[in-house]
């Protein structure tokens, strides 16, 4: 995937940069908003990665003058302010997902797989398979192996959420954002039980297991 | 020269100005009475003048000098004569009622003057009143001067401007009285906001302003100041304690932190261990710090905006019933049993982000300190007094009535949970996201000994009535 960073503190840039070329990625660096304009309208990228506050050009500006322009590039805010508010207009200006600094680099890497995995599914499917696993959108029903599985409504929407990312990792904090839409962060990991109930339901009883935990990270469906 | 206190207040001033704006309306008032009036009484004794003179000079015409000095014989008799003098050509006094004329120099054109004459009261002294006269040259060239005493006209004048002026006096001090009163009155009422105002500059928040008790915009200004002052203090407190708390809470963590870390080089530089297991707890120690910083974060901003951003309008059961799905197979998992109780068609608004948060911090707290065999409950309804509770009642070991403020303060956690997770922020968040929302935090007794746990513990997140 081809990856540009715009950010203005270096450190930070760099571990990034680092991290995302051992996970096997191109990465190119601007290091504030106008080199940031200037390598995106110069270059096709598959996600862009942008801190909110530079000197020049702040990402917003940045993103809502890309998006004028007609780049629908998918954007990854990152930003040291986490309110609600702060959020709500960075997606407002174009972004597509909004993560809160300090960060892990597990979470970064992952959405930055969800936002390229997003574009590439253009049309509505009305049927998700994922190996053995079969989801039926308009149905509701969930098959493994041809044998129908039972899940209440919110493991059913886990469960999609996480065949539309197979293969990916997604962290908690995605999956509490994306499926429960909250943006808080949970004393307890109220997710680990709702996943784990979810993967009594989808793997008990077969013989290889779907639904892995990626430690330091969080979960991640295999085919 | 500094004036008195009382001279330089605002009502003062103001009722100066309003003084100084009725005195010129009263002295233009004053002025026309005494034109109207002393003019008045002048004209009419000169037309008295002039009606006699004209009366006389027409005998005279008529009937030559006899006619004159048989009218002036008959007019003597009359009760309040006119003053007369018949002169010849030369000036010389024919006859009349005074011995000469005050007309110094006659030209011969009809000429009017205001002289004195000389009078007996009734003991006898002599004294002087003021009085007017018209000279005139008669057809055969004789001289008349007809004159009358207008000394009851003086008198009737003086006493209209006496009376002007009492009046004059008595509204600059009745207005200035007036004044003074109004000014003292308002004086007293801001002294002690003044007092407070200069008590607080000078670093005491704890002064408060006194409410009498009257209703009035005073009353309501020291009560709005009150309110605002205790505000003040409380967020300061609560700044100066997180200060404290971040100190103290951060402190621990990151020098395990450094510890560890140091712990790893060492063993790295020797030679000697596997550094990946000192770096994950490195890790982790670092999250718990973040966690920690995120939520005191939180705690500062919505304390110092005061308010709930974005507030939106919802139904409190719909956010109860989402959290409680998050929380429920927790609780389920711990062997707690799980139910939940919505009163229909209520409203609230706020915002439903924090609020959620609130609910999710109270369920955790919960979850976390009911043994398994307990029971947790959530509740939403609408109290007699309109407010919208949501509460959580558990059959965990409680928390004594002595700790209860306590515990909704930053950091605070009691000495038995210290084994559990977590930085003691739970509650103290959802206190601040009751007070950003004009409501508050309460903490009961739980439904009583169940099992040997304890007396359990009923949260309540109250609202305000939605308006």
């Amino acid at each position: 995937m081809r990856i540009l960073i715009v950010e203005d503190d270096l450190e930070a840039a760099d571990a990034m940069e680092r991290g995302l070329i051992e996970a096997g990625h191109d990465c190119t660096r601007a290091a504030d908003g106008e080199l940031g304009l200037a390598a995106a309208r110069g270059g096709e990228f598959d996600v862009m990665i942008v801190d909110r506050m530079m000197p020049k050009m702040n990402g917003v500006q940045l993103i809502e003058t890309l998006r004028r322009e007609g780049d629908q590039t998918p954007v990854l805010f990152l930003s040291a302010l986490g309110e609600v508010g702060d959020r709500v207009a960075g997606l407002q200006a174009g972004g597509d997902d909004y993560l809160v600094k300090p960060y892990a680099f597990a979470e970064l890497s992952a959405r930055v797989e969800a936002l390229a995995r997003r574009r590439e599914t253009g049309s509505v499917q009305t049927l998700l398979r994922v190996g053995e696993l079969e989801m039926d959108l308009i149905g509701r029903a969930v098959h493994r192996q041809g044998k129908e599985i039972d899940l209440q409504p919110r493991e059913f929407q886990l469960l999609e959420f996480m065949m539309r990312h197979a293969g990916q990792s997604v962290t908690r904090t995605m999956l509490l954002e994306k499926v429960w839409e909250y943006h808080f962060d949970p004393q307890t990991n109220v997710i680990d039980v709702h996943i784990s109930r979810l993967r009594a339901k989808i793997d008990k009883g077969f013989d290889r297991p779907m639904l892995q935990t990626v430690r330091g990270a969080g979960y991640r469906l295999d085919a | 020269m500094r004036l008195p206190r009382i001279f330089r207040t605002t009502p003062f001033r103001l009722t100066l100005l309003f003084l100084a704006l009725f005195a010129s309306a009263a002295s233009a008032f004053l002025a026309y009475i005494y034109v109207a009036t002393a003019g008045e009484a002048t004209r009419r004794t000169d037309q008295e003048i002039m009606r006699e003179m004209r009366s006389l000079t027409a005998a005279y015409d008529r009937a030559g000098m006899d006619a004159v000095n048989q009218s002036l014989i008959e007019r003597a008799a009359s009760e309040k004569p006119f003053l007369y003098l018949l002169m010849n050509g030369e000036g010389k006094r024919i006859s009349g009622s005074i011995e000469e004329s005050p007309v110094e120099k006659f030209a011969g054109a009809p000429t009017w003057t205001t002289f004195s004459v000389t009078d007996q009261d009734a003991q006898g002294r002599p004294f002087r009143h003021p009085a007017r006269g018209l000279q005139e040259r008669l057809t055969g060239g004789q001289i008349l001067f007809v004159g009358a005493d207008i000394g009851e006209d003086e008198a009737y004048v003086f006493k209209i401007v006496r009376a002007l002026w009492g009046a004059g006096a008595l509204v600059i001090v009745l207005g200035l009285a007036g004044g003074v009163l109004v000014s003292r009155n308002v004086t007293r009422s801001m002294v002690g906001l003044t007092d407070v105002v200069d008590a607080v500059r000078n670093g005491d928040l704890g002064a408060r302003a006194h409410v009498r008790g009257t209703k009035d915009e005073f009353d309501e200004l020291a009560g709005g100041v009150n309110e605002m002052l205790d505000r003040l203090e409380r967020s300061m407190a609560g700044h100066r304690h997180a200060g404290d708390a971040i100190a103290h809470d951060l402190r621990s963590p990151l020098t395990r932190l450094r510890a560890r870390l140091e712990v790893a080089y060492l063993d790295v530089e020797a030679g000697k261990g596997d550094p990946t297991q000192a770096l994950a707890q490195a890790l982790d120690d670092t999250d718990g710090v973040l966690k920690t910083f995120g939520a005191v974060l939180s705690i500062a901003r919505l304390q110092a905006a005061g308010t709930a951003p974005d507030p939106v309008i919802f139904d409190p059961a719909e956010l109860a019933a989402d959290i409680a799905e998050l929380y429920e197979p927790l609780s389920e998992d711990k062997g707690i049993d799980f139910a939940a109780e919505y009163a229909r068609d209520l409203t609230v608004r706020g915002n439903r982000e924090f609020l959620a948060q609130a609910l999710a911090n109270i369920l955790d707290n919960a979850v976390k300190y009911t043994p398994a065999g307990g029971a947790i409950m959530l509740r939403v309804r609408r109290r007699s007094s309109g407010e919208i509770e949501f509460s959580v009642t558990d059959t965990g070991p409680g928390v004594p009535d002595e700790d209860r403020e306590r515990v909704i303060q930053r950091f605070v956690r009691l000495e038995n949970s210290r084994s559990e997770p977590g930085a003691g922020l739970g509650l103290s968040l959802v206190g601040a996201v009751a007070e950003a929302h004009g409501g508050r935090l309460e903490l009961d007794e739980g439904p009583g000994r169940v099992g040997e746990s304890g007396p359990g513990l009923r949260v309540a997140l109250i609202l305000p009535r939605p308006a």
